[in-house]
């Protein structure tokens, strides 16, 4: 069964929801994060009216957007359960939102966040009905409960009630159109009987009511009751007859507080409005014992109506018909496309996109990166409106640039230092490792490593745990006696832990953890040999390392002039380290060898989702960076 | 044709002809609507002072909105747009330039109306608030929403006091950065210690030693820290003379809050719940925001 389900805002704000089982908040908010803000799960094509999921502590979520009105619809319930219907509902749900309240969404979009959507219950009880199939015995007694909880939040919204009975004006007009029509000719030829027999007993009901009202409120004025009178007589019938199917879903105007608030509004002129709302109230109210079924199947009617006019919409959008018509919106779309307000369709697009994609290309960028950049920057677009005077091309580079700026910033602090000290104050060194492929610079970049954190006067142990490749050891060696000299004077302290080649690397590593912690160093880097990253004898070891060692934070080393191949470098690393451990951070190295093609940055943490931490830039110790996100955005779209 | 013939157009425009004659009035009439038109169609209409809120992810921004503006806390989700709403100052707190007006002025009507901002918290989107910072036009005042009870933990604080600090070294580069000696209008800060309504959440008075003694480490670390990448990879010189910038007297010492008063930017801490058991709590904030409309 559903659990829950939600119509949010993309401003984060709840707009209408249903509980049936109270489900933390923190699932949905698990789901935004993942899902819209970090685009950890891509969300699967969307055809064949499957609605993407995404699942989360035995919950699964289904969700589907309004783009335009920026509305996010979303359905969770147990992933024990399998319900099949869920596709079906979140369609028939959004084209019922967006077209119940699109219009006021549009309206009131600028500095407001409030939109009564009360009304919107019946709507959805019966959209659930209709989808789990229930009997007709079960419908007639599921009737009630959404008026009777209809009444019980009259009380709330009762101050506000006018002011919403306008936005709804149109919904019943349209009813009132369908509602006439159908009833005598249809297979139910008792319900026009009914219907007037009831219209003509609610009127003296009515007014005796309004009567008792005006008394008890103290407002007893002959002159205005008798001008309500007439106004009754000049509208009675049209109104009756308009308002019947309205009622059933405003059944709160039964609350003695809300007629009150009628006879008010009426004193301020309003008062035919208000003479039609109380008489719908003793109709429907007569009705709807008896005879449930038939309002029902009015709103029933209406609901599929709105559907159809959504979903029509939407078909009528995509194609034009005609020759005149298909020339004349080309040349209206030539125009538009320069003064802007136009409404982006996919294939409007496409060729930008298109040459947006080959720009990324020639930057680096690995083709998985830039077709994933180009397909988010699509959903991210289509169905919006271009602003005036810009063209489609600089609404996708500001599009672009946006979506490069949300990849590449990190979602959490990368400061090195206060991690090291955080670490340190819990009385255990700081175990920083790298890996990485052959040749990419993992021993020049550890030691670039140490050198800022020598710097910062550390004391700095660097386990050689590459005990593969002859010559790795010494290496690590010359580097820490050119340290040893520079830090001389800083004040820093570094040595080296080696235990030879041939042995198991893990086993060093946890070795030089345990001499650190004995000998007072307070940061251990570990140096690993290098290793094809599609390789799955050397890749295996990696998972013994890691439990081995504990490091608290591990790097990968990869070159920013590796091309396509950077993706899978860097997912197969991260998948390395067993269940519950991946990389932390990545260092770029030799990035001054490749000027504004800095594709490799993107390609790598578009792959796994992690930031990057170092840019090597030099040949120097001290050519060590941090990521200027602003700056690479600039270079990949220049 | 010479200029000085009969029939050549400058002959004709200065002569008393009846079409001259329709010309002149014709533009005489349309020229003053036109340029009205123009004018007043570029002409922005008069901004309300916004107040910007800042701050992690739920720390309860998006409630706090929803508050001001239904009177009632909405339920919320993370946040991934932002949001700008009017809310209408609450009765019972005075502004500060209406102080001496009567309440049934429409001028003291008009000066309670303000415009609240909500920016996305979590740490990919923070760029909707930065942008806002660089160029804060109509900003009165910046809301800083704190979850109290996540500061109480050393994860919690460290990214606030990131946030923070970014936030207050943007206002002084604003400051510092001006091109007249005036400098910028002031841009106070308030920081609203939230969900003061649980049991584990710190005393405003905590909260805020605890930021400023995590915005001092945040500063050392910064002071430290790797370089930025911008003029190495090619980027702009001016990245070159950011770095020397640090937040409060020159970065020696220990951070307070008082330090910013100097870069004209007090920041005051003021403790609140939005949600909670016993309804919210929020008194001290609007009195802040009344002080500054």
């Amino acid at each position: 069964m559903l659990d829950t389900f939600e119509i949010l805002t993309t401003s984060g704000v709840v707009l209408w929801s249903r509980t049936y089982v109270p489900v933390g908040a923190n699932i949905i908010n698990s789901l935004i994060r993942d899902v819209f803000i970090e685009e950890r799960i891509i969300p699967q094509q969307e055809d064949a009216g499957y609605h993407p999921t995404y699942r989360k502590e035995g919950y699964t979520l289904k969700w589907t957007q309004a783009k335009d009105l920026g509305l996010i619809f979303v359905a969770v319930y147990q992933s024990l359960v399998h319900l099949t219907w869920i596709d079906k509902l979140l369609d028939n749900v959004r084209a019922l939102f967006t077209g119940l309240y699109g219009e006021q969404l549009n309206s009131n979009r600028s500095n407001s966040s409030t939109l009564d959507t009360q009304k919107f219950n019946p709507y959805f009880d019966r959209q659930i009905q209709d989808l789990e199939g229930t009997s007709d015995e079960s419908l007639n007694v599921k009737l009630t409960p959404p008026s009777s909880s209809g009444n019980d939040s009259a009380e709330e919204s009762a101050p506000t009630l006018p002011v919403l009975q306008k936005p709804q004006r149109p919904l019943y007009d349209t009813s009132a159109d369908s509602t006439p029509v159908p009833t005598p000719d249809t297979s139910r030829p008792t319900t026009p009987a009914p219907s007037h027999l009831l219209t003509g007993k609610a009127k003296p009901g009515a007014k005796l009511s309004r009567r008792d009202r005006k008394k008890a409120a103290g407002f007893g004025s002959a002159p205005a009751s008798s001008g309500d009178e007439a106004s009754v007589k000049r509208k009675g019938k049209s109104s009756t007859k308009k308002n019947r199917t309205w009622g059933e879903f405003g059944a709160e105007e039964e609350d003695p507080s809300v007629v009150l608030d009628y006879s008010q509004a009426d004193l301020k002129g309003d008062a035919p409005e208000a003479e039609a709302l109380e008489e719908i109230k003793q109709e429907t109210w007569g009705r709807k014992t008896g005879k449930g079924q038939f309002v029902l199947k009015d709103l029933d009617e209406e609901m599929d109506a709105i559907i159809a006019e959504q979903n029509a919409k939407k078909e009528s959008s995509a194609p034009s018909s005609g020759l005149v018509g298909s020339s004349l919106g080309a040349i209206g779309g030539l125009f538009r496309n320069v003064v802007g307000g136009k409404t982006l369709t996919k294939e409007d697009l496409a060729k930008s996109l298109r040459g947006m994609e080959d720009h990324l290309l020639k930057k680096n960028v690995a083709r998985e990166a830039a077709v994933r950049l180009c397909e988010s920057v699509e959903r991210d677009l289509t169905g919006l409106k271009t602003s005036s005077f810009t063209t489609v091309e600089s609404t996708i580079r500001t599009s672009m640039e946006k979506a490069l700026t949300k990849i590449l910033t990190p979602t959490s602090s990368l400061d090195l230092l206060r991690e090291i000290q955080t670490v340190n104050a819990s009385g255990r060194p700081y175990v920083l490792s790298i890996v990485g492929v052959n040749g990419v610079g993992k021993s020049t970049n550890l030691s670039k490593i140490a050198f800022f954190l020598l710097q910062n006067h550390h004391r700095v142990l660097i386990a050689a745990a590459d005990t593969f490749r002859s010559g790795a050891v010494e290496q690590l060696g010359v580097h820490v006696r050119n340290l040893k000299e520079l830090s001389h004077r800083e004040g820093g302290e570094v040595d080296i832990f080696q235990k030879g080649y041939g042995k198991d690397a893990a086993n060093i590593a946890a070795d030089a953890v345990q001499y650190a912690a004995k000998n007072n160093f307070n940061v251990v880097l570990i140096d690993t040999a290098g290793r094809r990253h599609n390789d799955q004898r050397l890749m295996s070891s990696l998972e013994k390392f890691a439990k081995l060692a504990k490091p608290d934070k591990i790097l990968m080393v990869g070159e920013a002039l590796v091309g396509t191949d950077s993706v899978a470098q860097a997912r197969n690393f991260n998948a390395s380290f067993g269940p519950g451990r991946g990389l932390d951070g990545f260092v770029i190295s030799k990035c001054d060898t490749v000027g504004d093609m800095v594709g490799t940055l993107v390609s790598m943490v578009h792959a796994t989702g992690i930031p990057v931490v170092f840019l090597g830039t030099g040949q120097h110790y001290a050519d060590l960076r941090g990521l200027n996100v602003g700056t690479v955005t600039r270079l990949l779209m220049s | 044709m010479a200029w000085h013939d009969e029939d050549s157009w400058l002959t004709a425009a200065f002569a008393p002809k009846l079409s001259t004659i329709a010309i002149t009035l014709l533009l005489v009439m349309l020229l003053p609507i036109a340029l009205h038109q123009f004018i007043y169609r570029v002409q922005t209409p008069t901004a309300l002072p916004t107040f910007l809120l800042i701050g992690p992810s739920g720390s309860g921004k998006t409630a706090f909105l929803t508050l001001a503006e239904r009177r009632a806390a909405a339920q919320t989700h993370t946040s991934t747009a932002p949001l700008s709403i009017e809310a209408l100052l609450p009765d019972g707190y005075v502004p500060n330039s209406a102080h001496y007006r009567s309440p049934g002025d429409p001028a003291y009507e008009r000066a309670r109306r303000l415009l609240l901002l909500d920016t996305p918290g979590h740490g990919k989107l923070r760029h909707f608030a930065t942008a806002q910072l660089v160029n804060p036009t109509h900003v009165r005042g910046i809301i800083f929403v704190v979850d109290a009870a996540s500061v109480a933990d050393e994860a919690g604080l460290d990214e606030t006091a990131e946030y923070l600090h970014d936030m207050l070294l943007a206002l002084q580069k604003r400051y510092t950065g001006a091109k007249t000696s005036k400098g910028p209008k002031e841009i106070p800060v308030l920081i609203a210690a939230n969900k003061l309504d649980l049991f584990t959440a710190l005393p405003p008075h905590l909260v805020k030693i605890s930021l400023e003694k995590a915005i001092s480490e945040v500063r050392k670390s910064r002071a430290k820290g790797v370089k930025d990448s911008g003029v190495a990879m090619g980027g702009e010189e001016d990245a070159v003379d950011e770095e020397n910038e640090w937040l409060g007297e020159g970065g020696e010492g220990a951070f307070e809050f008082r330090q910013m008063e100097e870069v004209g930017t007090s920041v005051a801490v003021q403790g609140g719940n939005v949600l909670g058991g016993e309804g919210s709590d929020v008194k001290s904030w609007w009195e802040w925001v009344a002080e500054q409309l």
